[in-house]
């Protein structure tokens, strides 16, 4: 399956990730709009910084996923087919459930008073996520199994 | 007598999720699943959501409604058992069938505690722990009630956000001196119960109920230790939850506070195997067995019941304590040890300007504690350290900072975690560069 793997000592620390990350997740998937006029959600991908350094990071779709066995409703699930763990935000209820348990801190509340969360979904109409395909100096690698 | 490969007793959490380990492994053995209650798995937690009408009767199911033919189980619904005879290998439900099985597992669950109370045996009242009690409950509240809840753990204060979100008027009785004394500390607590009462719910702490009083139907009247009288229309009693372990006890299994379970979570009689709240199972961070009573806790643990069952040498990782819940609004997550027992503790704590609450407990510098108040993204970073048993020594002071996150990691560490943990990609990465080196050159 695919998988994003940062690396620190090429990124710059300019977030053009997690504005990518949310623009692809928006309803327009405009940058103006996503920004400007809809309800902006979440990003799915954190720029971690300090001093100098910085990487971005985003669900790394563990292989024994804690926030899979924690999930309450049974939201949190991996497809079958690509391996993927997926979030259904139809049967999520807002638990925070996965937040508690996301060794990554890769998942977040998503929108103000909807209770539901958001988490990297690896673009699943890309061939490359966003956030890869938008980082300008190669810090996001996109590996392929 | 029909015979099973393996024969799971109970229908949640625990017992769901040694069924999926189960068929991860072996796709075709023979698989029977007995469920008390008739419905399909459903998701135990979510039935003040369903009161409150934030989920509906499909968003309670855990899952698809196809689930048990996909799975191949043969869904024994409303089959309650009734004994399990561990030596012939045999089980009998309530209904006089009897079934044997090659491997067996417990997921019993928990029941309610019923405190020894005066008049209480006579009275009616909820325990809200079944969606057959929150369809209850939503019939009972059609017209605007007088509530009364005794305890103010999880469930009691489920209990009273659902009968609040009635419109009910709501009064929670509580014996200890703060709101979910176990999930959380003082100061999470008093944020809590103070959101509660800003919405109208009545919270006594430190007081008790000593005599009840049944006037018919639900109605009736609390009498509470310093004399106050309460006249309620509808009771709910919360007072805690206690393992199930009446069928393991007639099976002979050894118990004591729990099913006890080995690590591959097999009990003390070949081949039967437990897991959920019924069982008491290795904490990582008391170090000892325990029964976390938590949905979490019991699915990981039918995961590896299920995974030893079915054949792999899988042992359990170890459980933890730990809460997520949200009252009116305000989000408030814990893990470990939060009420740290003495002074060879060390206690971090941060406050933000906009009310947040972040505690970390350390001992012999690593994290066994954390509750997070108010801004809650990311805190399972500090559960996983606290499950990890990691020297926080070096990132102490970053533990609670806003920004907190891997990169105050050695690097090593981060590495392993976030690079080498990617299965290895790191070094297919590597050798595919080499390899690319290689042709060049
Ligand atoms: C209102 C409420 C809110 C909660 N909120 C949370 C929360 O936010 N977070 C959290 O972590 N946990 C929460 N919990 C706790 C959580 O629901 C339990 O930890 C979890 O359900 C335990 O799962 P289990 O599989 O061990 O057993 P249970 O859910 O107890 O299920 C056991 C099942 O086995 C069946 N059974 C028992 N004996 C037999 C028998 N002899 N034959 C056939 N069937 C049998 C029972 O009928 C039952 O269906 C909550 C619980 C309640 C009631």
């Amino acid at each position: 399956m695919k998988r994003i793997i940062p690396r620190e000592e090429y990124c710059i620390g300019c977030r053009l990730c997690e504005i990518h990350c949310i623009v692809q997740h928006s309803k327009s998937r405009n940058i103006i709009k996503a920004f400007k006029k809809e309800r902006r959600p979440a990003k799915r991908v954190e720029v971690e910084e300090h001093g100098h350094v910085s990487f971005a990071l985003q669900c790394r779709h563990c292989e024994e996923a804690p926030c899979i066995t924690a999930c309450l409703s049974g939201a949190m699930q991996r497809d079958g087919v690509s391996g993927v763990v997926v979030h259904d935000s139809q049967r999520c209820v807002g638990c925070w459930t996965c937040i508690l348990v996301c060794p990554y801190g890769a998942v977040r509340r998503d929108g103000e008073g909807k209770k539901v969360v958001g988490k990297c979904d690896l673009c699943p109409d890309l061939e490359v996520p966003a956030c890869v395909a938008n980082c300008p100096n190669e810090a996001l690698v996109l590996v392929e199994e | 007598m029909r015979k099973y490969d393996y024969v799971v007793v109970g229908n949640s959490a625990a017992a769901i999720n040694a069924c999926d380990a189960i068929r991860s492994l072996d796709p075709d053995g023979s698989l029977a699943l007995f469920g008390e209650e008739k419905r399909r798995c459903y998701s135990r937690p979510l039935i003040s959501y369903l009161v409150m009408g934030t989920v509906d009767e499909k968003g309670m199911y855990y899952r698809p409604p196809d689930y048990y033919r996909r799975r191949k189980i043969d869904f024994h619904a409303g089959s309650k058992v009734e004994a399990v005879d561990p030596e012939r290998r045999c089980l009998e439900t309530s209904d006089g069938e009897r079934y044997k099985w090659r491997r067996l597992l417990l997921a019993t669950g928990f029941r309610p505690f019923m405190p020894p109370v005066e008049g209480l045996e006579e009275a009616m009242y909820l325990t809200f722990v079944s969606w057959d009690d929150a369809r209850t409950m939503l019939r009972l509240t059609s017209r605007p009630l007088r509530s009364l809840v005794m305890g103010a753990g999880l469930i009691g204060m489920k209990a009273a956000e659902a009968l609040h979100s009635r419109g009910c008027e709501v009064v929670v009785v509580e014996r200890m001196d703060r709101v979910l004394p176990l999930a959380l500390d003082e100061t999470a607590s008093e944020m809590v119960a103070a959101r509660c009462r800003e919405s109208g719910i009545e919270i006594l702490t430190g007081r008790s109920v000593s005599r009840v009083a049944a006037r018919g139907g639900y109605r009736g009247t609390a009498v509470l230790d310093d004399g106050a009288e309460l006249d309620f229309d509808l009771l709910v009693v919360a007072v805690g939850v206690r393992p199930r372990t009446e069928l393991a006890e007639v099976a002979g299994l050894r118990c004591e506070g729990g099913i006890v379970v080995d690590e591959h979570q097999r009990t003390s009689e070949p081949d039967v195997y437990a897991a959920g709240d019924a069982v008491v199972a290795y904490d990582l961070v008391r170090g000892e067995p325990t029964v976390n009573a938590l949905w979490p806790v019991a699915a990981l643990q039918g995961k590896y019941a299920g995974l030893n069952m079915a054949g792999k040498e899988a042992p359990y990782p170890g459980g933890n304590s730990m809460n997520a819940v949200e009252f009116f609004g305000l989000p408030v997550l814990s893990a470990g040890v939060v009420n740290p027992p003495d002074a060879s503790y060390e206690v971090l704590i941060r406050r933000g300007e906009d009310g947040d609450y972040r505690k970390a407990v350390i001992r012999g510098d690593v994290l066994v504690g954390m509750l997070v108040a108010g801004k809650i993204e990311r805190a399972g970073i500090l559960t996983s350290l606290i499950q990890e048993r990691a020297n926080v020594r070096r990132i102490k002071g970053f533990l609670l900072e806003e920004g907190f996150g891997h990169i105050h990691f050695p690097r090593s560490m981060r590495e392993e975690r976030i690079v080498e943990a990617v299965a290895g990609l790191a070094k297919q990465e590597r050798e595919a560069r080499q390899e690319r080196e290689r042709r060049r050159r």
